[in-house]
């Protein structure tokens, strides 16, 4: 899983340079900066729309600890050296000038926050497959984590009856329980959205109309898709 | 705190505007509502050609409030106004989008839809 979270975030970093050098502006050292000192935590998952998450990031990352108080000039010089890894720059700068004046206690190493990534990943692979089972359709698990801090994975999925529903949702309920040892908070009877709620994986059952309503992909277009390892299967015939 | 007739602002694109309070849901007597609770509401003031009109009575969930908001480590939140989220009676949100910062413990109070569809949560 490590090392190919590495390969995830050596992927991404190129990507995020591409648009870079048409456009010599002040601002564009910092979505760089702030992307590849980010991208490290992103799990082995696929970066096909990086670019587009990277607005986000460059939002919510705005006022971590990363982006630190630098002055306009510092700023400034940074332009010529944006293709340099900029991680490396930061800690250089670091051991040079700064020294740690508060660190939260309860922060985990990174080490751990990737196994705790891999972790809800299996969780939540496991879940759609057993979603899969119960034949829900159209299952997509989405990668928040960047978006979102509140929850890690999002899994919607569509049944085409209350009954269904049920069926899924009781089938996923069983499952977490027995081998996980997770019990869900959120609707406990079937509903036309029904969301079962396991801290850090979220999973939310639609009707067809409902979820055509609610549309929750477009708004989280950004996060990025996880592959299922029955999508690709051929679809059985008797 | 929020108690009947009680104005609140829709932090949704349901197509209500302004709500006024007229009953709390919980306990039989009970006199304000805060963060998280449901309220009865009737519509005051609506978006023209959508389907929730003026004077309609619903069921909505507060999400900002004036009063503040404290938590256990220590933070306090108040809001600039005292918003609320129209919901129908299974708890699904009527509108399709959540405007403005909301408060984690709406998750905790089983608010998750809510939660999912708001672009910020303190």
């Amino acid at each position: 899983m490590l090392l190919l979270s590495f390969a995830g975030a050596g992927a991404g970093v190129p990507l995020s340079f591409s648009g870079e050098p048409g456009h010599p502006t002040i601002c564009s050292p910092k979505p760089t900066k702030l992307f590849s000192c980010t991208c490290i935590k992103l799990l082995p998952l696929h970066h096909h729309n990086t670019s587009t998450l990277l607005n986000s990031k460059k939002l919510r990352h705005k006022d971590s600890f990363l982006s630190f108080a630098l002055g306009k000039e510092a700023e400034d010089s940074f332009l010529s050296d944006v293709n340099e890894d900029t991680d490396e720059m930061y800690d250089e700068l670091f051991n040079k000038y700064g020294k740690v004046v508060f660190s939260r206690k309860d922060r985990k190493p990174s080490s751990a926050e990737v196994d705790d990534d891999a972790e809800s990943l299996s969780f939540a692979v496991e879940m759609a497959k057993v979603a899969n089972e119960v034949k829900a359709a159209d299952i997509k698990v989405l990668f928040v984590k960047p978006l979102v801090y509140w929850t890690r994975f999002f899994i919607i999925a569509t049944a085409f009856s209350r009954p269904q529903i049920d069926a899924i949702s009781s089938r996923i309920r069983d499952l977490a329980e027995e081998k996980y040892e997770k019990i869900p908070s959120g609707d406990s009877k079937p509903n036309s959205w029904t969301l079962l709620d396991f801290g850090d994986v979220v999973i939310h059952i639609f009707l067809p109309p409902q979820r055509a309503f609610y549309n929750l992909e477009e708004f989280y277009g950004n996060a990025t898709l996880v592959d299922l390892p029955f999508e690709n299967q051929p679809p059985f015939r008797g | 705190m929020i108690q009947p007739q009680t104005h609140l602002n829709v932090a949704d694109n349901s197509g209500a505007r302004k709500l006024m309070c007229i009953r709390i849901i919980g306990a039989s007597n009970r006199r304000y509502a805060y963060i998280g609770d449901i309220v009865v509401a009737v519509i005051k003031e609506a978006v023209p050609h959508m389907p929730l009109e003026r004077s309609e009575v619903i069921r909505a969930v507060i999400v900002r409030t004036c009063k503040e908001l404290k938590r256990s480590n220590g933070m306090i939140i108040h809001y600039n106004d005292n918003a609320a989220v129209v919901i129908d009676q299974e708890g699904n949100p009527k509108g399709t989008r959540i405007f403005g910062a909301i408060a984690r413990e709406l998750r905790q109070l089983n608010f998750t839809k809510i939660v999912s569809l708001a672009p910020e949560v303190l």
